[in-house]
């Protein structure tokens, strides 16, 4: 067997009917199994194994390795996309009979590309403000950071901020535009924190609060609505010396610092922060319900949005289906709290967002294009019989 | 005209003439006038509907019924209720608590009996130990409830509705509405008419000239803005004055109190008034109910016309199925005209929607083919799809307000609409190639031999309506994204109903490119469409049975057993489909 046919074969399986039948059956088991996994995983974390793979690996009772048992979203949607695109070249011919199709197809790929792209490119991240209180950055749901504030000047603070992807590694960091060095000593993406008890071991923080505390490693959260409790113990360092091992964690409010050169820092983990050029803030929150039941009947926020660069000052009133987009984002109500004095916007930051309106239109045009010739001949077929009958 | 040509029109005319009849209103009860008291319009649930509304959907949630037998005599859901508001000694009497779980009654300490249905007196001892029992069920997540939880929690929340209802007018146990107006100002008053206010399950009281239209009153709100010196709602007293000619069993008096009222509410409120009319002659006529037995009639009339005067009897069915499609389509365009809503808002009007397309579809195909299979499945999706909907409503008002992010006329009437005409679609497929299944069974059983023909037709139909659903799927499921993506900026998340959609569409574009490819023929085209019920049963029910998206519990035990043995029948029939007995040559042609 030469190269040549061996290629060749390749090509037409690439392009065949038989490797889209399975692709598309593969892809609605997979569809069904993400589906049923929703319940223990939560939403995100069956898209993680069964979409946004490209093997779906499966652990064997308690052991610790893993094998790979089925192709993963990824793997699939890649596979049906190289299948469209090689069939579309082999198979359609450029006529008015199969034009529906070409369109169908056309659309079909932009489609998925728009899925890929939204996966590699959208950025979700929220927004809470309270009424009368103004905002310029917006939070991660699933990113934490350390931030180490200068509060030397009352009149403004310095952030600097270091990601948890950077804290995960467990080293030691230099914080930027400051003498500070970071050593982080141990780091847990999830964990609860207890009162230190008398039998307990010794806490690993040698100042601040954390003395006192017992830090118990959980594993992270998979339900879409929980969030994990970071948690890390770092000795700040600088000029030679360091300034003892603390505590950090999104679950300690109580305010812990030192003072370097002249300089008060404080330091705290929290949800990591996107600064924005511009600035919101929030007038009025409304939140009405049926009269005489619980059922909500609208919420929405108005807001002011400030932007000194392009001097614009303007109010806006979000609500639901009625996004604000804005500079590429666009800020969705999503929720509310503290008795109806907090809202809190989604913000969505997808530059593909227009591809799904576009191929929409090409797939349900070029459906309708192929189905409406096909009736058509059938019906003629049908005609041409009544009259031989 | 020969009584041949002329009976399926009679026939279809008897339907429409019994449909008529169903809309008279009824007589007195015992002299009342009480299918008029129950037509004034009320505050409930958000939304104005008549107190006849409260009545059905109250008794439908407590009892799954909306009428019962009671001493010998058929007690409707309006009279029931005013003897629970005015004469709550009679009403605790009456069985009206359906309690089917061994282990509730075993609370109760009641044995499990042929009459599963229960009073309140026989409840009234035992009230605690319900209420505790719920309470304790109540901390489980509705998930992880064992059946008994579920059982004790939805049986507390019925009685609940049912102590609601029995305070609103007055409270049960004193002496009535009329002795609250004359002990306003005392002491003890202001308690019993902060229970009135707190316990109410509707307003009766309608907004005053000069007030928004949503501000209702409930008895106990009214009495004590009066007792802390504010005007009398002019209305109030005749409603004690009806309460009290009630109990006293006064009907004459009742009659023309009641008149009193109609005439100060069509004064006050003449659009509350003409909109709850309606809702009360909707709900008298019960469309669909009479739609789904017109469709029974329908699949009989063509069942015998196989076996006998083929040539009248299948026009009949054809007629009765179009005279049931007629009943059919009025209530939904009623419901949306009442609703002022699109067709879908909840599950149970989806299912009022799908037979509705189906049947649709189906009289399209019998009017291409002639085959009477057209008239078969489309009278079969139609009774079954509405029997679903009478199941589904005993959730309790079937036409409750939007919640805010569903509140979107556009998206429900456009991606909602759409995606359900896809269901409706793959079903007739389904049915269609149950249909073949038969056909073919029966004529290989009987020896009748070969009828490509037939098969040829059959597989037609059922390639068009594939293609037709896939269609409606696939519009249907990226509108749905676009919603999503206006309403929280993701185009797609892979919701269990997202993904449930997904599903639908994948299947169909499966079935048509095997199809394309000649993988399959006729049976395969057949089986496949068959397997596609248990895809859009999984898509339509299932995905809400597994508690991630928003659905209450209450469907979760029946639903899964239903939707279970729904998946069973359907691989059985997918069996029956695949191996088919074998069909002896060619039988003889039909010129």
């Amino acid at each position: 067997m030469t190269d040549t046919s061996l290629l060749r074969r390749l090509w037409k399986a690439l392009g065949s009917f038989e490797l889209t039948i399975v692709s598309l059956a593969l892809l609605l088991a997979l569809v069904f199994l993400c589906t049923i996994a929703q319940v223990h995983l939560g939403t995100l974390g069956a898209v993680k194994v069964y979409m946004h793979s490209v093997l779906v690996w499966w652990q064997p009772g308690t052991s610790s390795f893993s094998i790979p048992i089925f192709p993963g979203g990824t793997l699939v949607g890649a596979v049906l996309v190289v299948n469209l695109v090689v069939s579309t070249i082999q198979r359609l011919d450029f006529t008015w009979r199969k034009s529906g199709l070409w369109i169908v197809h056309v659309g079909l790929i932009l489609l998925i590309a728009g899925k890929f792209a939204a996966g590699a490119f959208q950025i979700e991240t929220n927004m809470a403000i309270e009424v009368g209180q103004t905002v310029n950055y917006v939070e991660s749901p699933r990113h934490m950071e350390l931030a180490v504030i200068d509060t030397t000047d009352p009149a403004f603070d310095d952030v600097y901020s270091v990601p948890d992807t950077l804290l995960e590694r467990e080293g030691t960091v230099a914080i930027p535009g400051t003498p500070l060095k970071i050593r982080v000593k141990r780091f847990f993406r999830n964990a609860t924190l207890s009162r230190l008890g008398p039998g307990d071991p010794p806490s690993m923080a040698t100042t601040g609060v954390g003395t006192e505390v017992k830090v118990v490693e959980k594993p992270p959260v998979t339900q879409d609505n929980d969030i994990n409790h970071t948690t890390a113990f770092i000795e700040p360092m600088a000029g030679g010396r360091d300034f003892g091992t603390w505590l950090v964690s999104t679950d300690l409010t109580t305010p812990q610092g030192f003072t370097y050169a002249g300089h008060s820092y404080r330091m705290l983990i929290r949800p990591l922060r996107i600064y924005l050029p511009y600035a919101i803030t929030l007038k009025k929150f409304s939140h009405d319900v049926y009269p005489g039941t619980n059922i909500p009947k609208n919420f929405s926020s108005l807001i002011h949005l400030s932007n000194p660069n392009t001097h614009e000052e303007r109010d806006v009133l979000i609500y639901m289906n009625q996004p604000l987009r804005y500079d590429g984002k666009a800020f969705y109500q999503a929720s509310y709290g503290q008795g109806d004095r907090l809202s809190i916007l989604q913000v969505v930051d997808n530059p593909g967002w227009l591809i799904p309106y576009i191929s929409c239109v090409l797939v349900t045009l070029g459906l309708l294009i192929h189905f409406g010739l096909t009736l058509r001949r059938s019906m003629k077929r049908r005609q041409s019989q009544k009259k031989e009958g | 005209m020969k009584l041949s040509k002329a009976f399926p029109w009679l026939a279809a005319a008897v339907a429409l003439a019994g449909v008529v009849f169903a809309m008279l209103p009824q007589g007195k009860v015992r002299g009342f006038a009480i299918h008029r008291y129950a037509s004034l319009p009320v505050l409930e649930g958000g939304r104005v509907k008549p107190l006849d509304s409260v009545a059905r959907n109250s008794l439908l949630v407590i009892r799954s019924q909306q009428s019962f037998r009671y001493e010998g005599r058929a007690i409707s859901a309006d009279e029931w209720l005013l003897d629970l508001l005015f004469r709550p000694q009679v009403a605790d009497q009456q069985p009206v608590f359906v309690i089917n779980d061994p282990d509730v009654l075993g609370l109760i300490g009641l044995k499990q009996t042929p009459d599963r249905y229960f009073s309140f007196d026989t409840l009234g001892p035992h009230l605690q130990d319900i209420q505790d029992q719920a309470m304790a069920a109540q901390s489980v997540d509705p998930k992880e409830r064992t059946r008994f939880q579920t059982a004790v929690t939805n049986l507390y929340e019925r009685v609940y509705l049912y102590y609601k209802l029995r305070n609103t007018m007055q409270l049960a146990g004193t002496q009535g509405l009329a002795f609250e107006l004359q002990t306003l100002g005392t002491p003890e008053a202001a308690q019993r008419q902060a229970d009135l206010a707190k316990l109410a399950q509707f307003r009766p009281l309608p907004p005053l000239p000069g007030q928004r239209p949503d501000a209702w009153e409930s008895v106990g709100e009214a009495l004590q803005k009066a007792a802390a010196g504010g005007t009398m709602h002019p209305d109030l007293p005749l409603f004690a004055q009806a309460g009290t000619a009630y109990a006293s069993g006064d009907a004459q008096a009742f009659n023309s109190v009641t008149r009193q009222l109609e005439s100060r509410f069509e004064a006050e409120r003449p659009g509350a008034v003409r909109e709850a009319g309606h809702e009360a002659l909707f709900n008298r006529t019960e469309p669909f109910y009479l739609g789904m037995v017109i469709y029974v009639c329908a699949l009989l009339a063509l069942f015998i016309s196989w076996m006998w005067k083929s040539e009248i009897l299948q026009p009949t069915a054809f007629a009765l199925l179009v005279a049931g499609a007629i009943v059919h389509t009025t209530g939904l365009a009623f419901r949306i005209v009442l609703q002022g809503r699109p067709p879908v808002t909840n599950l149970y009007s989806s299912a009022v929607f799908v037979g509705w397309g189906a049947v649709i579809l189906g009289i399209v195909l019998e009017r291409l083919y002639r085959k009477g299979f057209g008239t078969a499945v489309a009278a079969a999706a139609g009774f079954a799809s509405l029997i679903v909907a009478q199941h589904l409503a005993t959730d309790g008002d079937t036409m409750e307000m939007m919640r805010a992010v569903l509140d979107s006329n556009f998206w429900l009437a456009t991606h909602v609409v759409t995606i359900t005409i896809g269901y409706s679609g793959t079903f007739l497929a389904g049915a269609l190639a149950i249909g073949w299944t038969f056909w073919r069974w029966i004529r290989g059983l009987s020896g009748a031999g070969d009828d490509p023909e037939t098969g040829r037709a059959l597989m037609d139909m059922t390639y068009g309506v594939i293609c037709f659903a896939l269609f409606f799927s696939f519009v249907g499921t990226v509108l749905g994204g676009i919603w999503a993506d206006q309403s929280w900026g993701r185009f797609w998340g892979w919701d269990p109903k997202e993904n449930g959609a997904l599903m639908i569409v994948l299947w169909n574009a499966i079935i048509l490119h095997a199809r394309w490819a000649g993988y399959i023929r006729e049976r395969g085209l057949m089986a496949m469409a068959i397997f596609g019920n248990i895809i859009t049963s999984f898509s339509w029910f299932g995905v809400n049975l597994l508690g991630v998206g928003l659905h209450s519990y209450g469907f979760t035990t029946n639903g899964f057993t239903a939707l279970m043995i729904f998946i069973a029948t359907q691989v059985v029939m997918l069996g029956l489909c695949l191996f088919p007995p074998p069909m002896r040559g060619p039988g003889p042609r039909k010129a």
